[in-house]
């Protein structure tokens, strides 16, 4: 599972895909065509829509690898791409004057980050979230609900790259915590203690 | 809920198997699924996981259509300014299988046109010492070459859309059911308003009455529909032949008469306009011709 | 793409074409069924003619077609067939400029194939079929003679047709092509109706359980193979020696000579005819050599 040393790391690829080697490209797809297709179909249940935003997202890849400029992750560069894709086709498929989230339309499921942005006015996870220290809470809007990457969330918080990564992951560590909290009908405190203690 | 909890912080966390199995089944809860796609972002190893779930033949499928269309590419500028423009991507790759919408086509006619305009400007501006000069009246006749040459490069230029010298796998057009009518006229109109393009624009600098531009508009028409319409009834290398004879022969003999410039008169303009009314109507009531075997 | 098919595919009665002077056809019959069907006969015999009346590019003088039930004198129904057929001619040119992708995307166009992405899937469609996935963007001119027939098929199964009309598919190509290009034949998913014309009775012989044998615009044998085969019994015989009283005598690979006529040549013994020599019989008669 893990790649082989001596392969190519995606960087490399990219590189080579702006300069036109197909081959790369292939390389490109095979190892993150999968995910970026479940991460699609979260955001849209049409499979006809993923299947044409994931062909645009790798053909968009082969024509501005060029404007990578390995400042992240090569998968986020590509789902930067995969996202803007996705809402093309969405908007392509259902007008542009339709909203892209209707209830009353299957096909169209309501995006994780809309999901979060409803639940926060509204809910457990807004009861939650406000459990959080700022800091933490601003990682994962940043990350999460911006769909930003790391790199861009590091400059939008003026903070150092790894320190969004480690609040994100203290973040959601919290937030797990706090919804079982919830759901069990214990208060938060103790595991909220729990999430403060890891630094 | 789930099978992997996050462990003190400096712990390597991977999305379990089972929490990756709900991930990619869709049915992960909405932060399970952020821990999921925060982590995927830096891990290859649970990608290639997650990789392994998803359903193998249609990734594979979207794979070759990927590089298909990686292969044929997008064609360049001129093409996707015209998708841009909101032309839908097949009649753009049709008309790019034009010849005499190619830019080696087009240059050409630009540099024909080029040639012939900057001779007659330049003898009437009197950079080189050049005859035309009759009865007092420098210039009209000097002015015949471009009348002469601009309307037939309008028509070489839709005859290319249709004569099948032009097309080498004309006969699978021919067999295909898109309609050859609408192939025909697609590439025919375009490539009609390309040519008119540099000729109109060379039209501007030479000497000669402030119509010229505009006068050549109508006979260019009316050529390339009498080709067209003509097509129709008759072989139709035998018409655009034809067709350039209609309006090369009237113009030689006008020149030769030293008033070539009435073949754009007013008179001769309601002429061309006629004669375009009459081929179109022609052109349209025997549009099947196009349809079957008329290239034999 | 399912047309209304029943057993006959096509259906041809009393065709007949003229160039001036010239009976490409005469008044020919016949009945394609489904299945591979073989087209024998030598240039000039009337078989472009015939394939290209079928293919819908021309139209007969005389005589009624039928593809699929449906007639291509009616421009509607024309439409229909046109939708349901494949065609390789026999002199196919391609845009000099174009790449294997490209051309097959244009193709794919005339075939009204409009949306972007299911055309590239139906390329890669057809490219993995011939296996020509790994020539997607080389140009045209620089493919062999082999490729550029697979670019033929390759153009001629877009859309998956009912029926594929080849003419002449297997001309030009050395022994190991043609073997090639018979297996991708008989290996065809959705197994359309296939007509294919050659003057190599060998080609025949290898994949076609029909054959039709086109002399000067005339349907002289329609059949088998064996059938055809069966039509020289008794009259071909090898030898060691040449006899010129023989209708036709020619060095075979294996050294002897091998004739056909009517009576024995002397020190000649009596051997099973092929195909060929049944296709030269009846080439003979019909006054072509």
């Amino acid at each position: 599972m893990r790649p082989e040393a001596g392969e190519r790391d995606d960087a490399a690829l990219l590189r080579a895909v702006a300069r036109g080697d197909e081959a790369a490209l292939a390389v490109l797809y095979d190892r993150h065509a999968g995910w970026l297709t479940v991460r699609m179909t979260r955001r849209c249940a049409t499979p006809d829509l993923v299947d044409h935003a994931v062909q645009d997202t790798f053909l968009a890849v082969w024509r501005e690898a060029g404007a990578y400029r390995g400042g992240g992750d090569v998968a986020a560069f590509i789902w930067g791409i995969g996202i803007r894709r996705l809402i093309d086709a969405i908007r392509r498929e259902h007008g542009p004057r339709r909203q892209r989230w209707r209830a009353a339309e299957p096909e169209t499921v309501v995006s994780a980050e809309d999901q979060v942005l409803a639940g926060i006015e509204h809910g457990r996870l807004g009861q939650a979230l406000a459990g959080l220290s700022p800091e933490l809470r601003g990682a994962i809007e940043a990350t999460v609900l911006d769909g930003l990457t790391c790199a861009e969330a590091a400059v939008l918080l003026g903070v150092a790259e790894g320190t969004v990564k480690s609040r994100c992951h203290r973040a959601r560590v919290a937030l797990r915590a706090a919804l079982a909290g919830q759901q069990a009908g214990t208060g938060g405190a103790a595991y909220d203690q729990e999430a403060w203690g890891t630094s | 809920m789930t099978s992997s909890f996050p462990g003190a912080a400096g712990a390597a966390w991977h999305a379990g198997e089972d929490l990756l199995a709900s991930y990619a089944a869709g049915t992960a809860e909405a932060v399970d699924g952020w821990s999921v796609e925060a982590h995927l972002t830096g891990c290859a190893s649970c990608r290639a996981a997650l990789s392994a779930q998803v359903d193998p033949e249609r990734l594979a499928r979207n794979r070759s259509a990927l590089l298909v269309r990686a292969a044929i590419g997008d064609g360049g500028r001129a093409r996707r300014l015209l998708r841009r423009c909101g032309v839908p991507d097949h009649v753009v790759s049709l008309l790019a299988a034009t010849p005499s919408l190619r830019g080696s086509w087009l240059g050409s006619v630009i540099a024909v046109v080029a040639v012939v305009a900057g001779e007659a400007a330049a003898v009437s501006y009197g950079w080189i010492p050049g005859g035309g000069l009759v009865a007092g009246r420098p210039g009209a006749v000097i002015l015949a070459p471009f009348l002469l040459v601009a309307p037939l490069l309008v028509l070489a230029g839709v005859a290319a859309a249709f004569l099948p010298v032009f097309d080498p796998a004309w006969r699978l057009a021919a067999a295909a059911p898109f309609s050859g009518f609408t192939l025909l006229l697609v590439r025919a109109v375009c490539a009609l308003a390309a040519a008119l393009i540099p000729v109109t624009g060379a039209a501007f600098v030479l000497p000669g009455p402030g119509w010229l531009p505009v006068a050549l508009l109508l006979p260019s028409l009316a050529l390339s529909a009498a080709a067209l319409a003509a097509a129709t009834v008759m072989d139709p290398r035998a018409a655009a032949v034809t067709a350039a004879a209609l309006w090369a022969l009237p113009v030689l003999w006008l020149a030769s008469a030293h008033v070539p410039l009435l073949i754009v008169a007013p008179d001769a303009q309601v002429a061309c306009a006629a004669a375009l009314c009459a081929c179109a109507a022609v052109l349209y009531l025997r549009r099947d011709r196009f349809e079957l075997g008329w290239m034999r | 793409m399912t047309l209304n098919v029943s057993t006959a595919a096509v259906r041809v009665e009393g065709l007949s074409r003229r160039y001036g002077a010239i009976r490409a056809l005469d008044a020919v019959d016949l009945t394609l069924d489904r299945g591979i069907t073989g087209l024998l006969g030598p240039n000039g015999a009337g078989k472009t003619t015939l394939l290209s009346i079928l293919a819908t590019v021309s139209e007969p003088d005389a005589g009624r077609v039928s593809v699929f039930g449906l007639d291509p004198a009616d421009a509607a129904e024309r439409v229909e067939i046109r939708r349901g057929l494949g065609y390789l001619p026999q002199e196919l040119g391609y845009h000099r400029y174009f790449t294997v992708a490209a051309f097959l995307d244009y193709v794919a166009i005339l075939k009204e194939i409009t949306d972007r992405r299911r055309r590239a899937e139906e390329v890669a469609r057809v490219l993995a079929v011939t296996g020509l996935e790994d020539r997607a963007r080389s140009r045209i001119r620089a493919l062999s003679g082999g490729m550029r027939q697979r670019l033929g098929i390759a153009q001629a199964l877009l859309g998956g047709p009912d029926l594929l009309i080849l003419d002449e598919p297997t001309a030009g190509l050395d022994p190991e092509q043609r073997l090639r290009f018979r297996e991708l034949l008989s290996d065809l998913p959705d197994e359309p109706a296939i007509v294919l014309s050659t003057h190599q009775a060998d080609d025949i012989a290898a994949i076609c359980p029909q054959v039709i044998v086109l002399l000067k615009g005339k349907v002289q044998f329609t059949g088998t193979p064996a059938g055809l085969a069966g039509t020289a019994a008794g009259r071909v015989w090898a030898a060691d020696e040449r006899d010129d009283r023989a209708h036709l005598s020619w060095r075979g690979g294996d050294g002897r000579w091998r004739h056909i006529g009517d009576e024995q040549p002397p020190g000649a013994e009596l051997v099973t005819p092929t195909v060929e020599d049944g296709y030269l019989l009846l080439s003979h008669a019909a006054g072509d050599r």
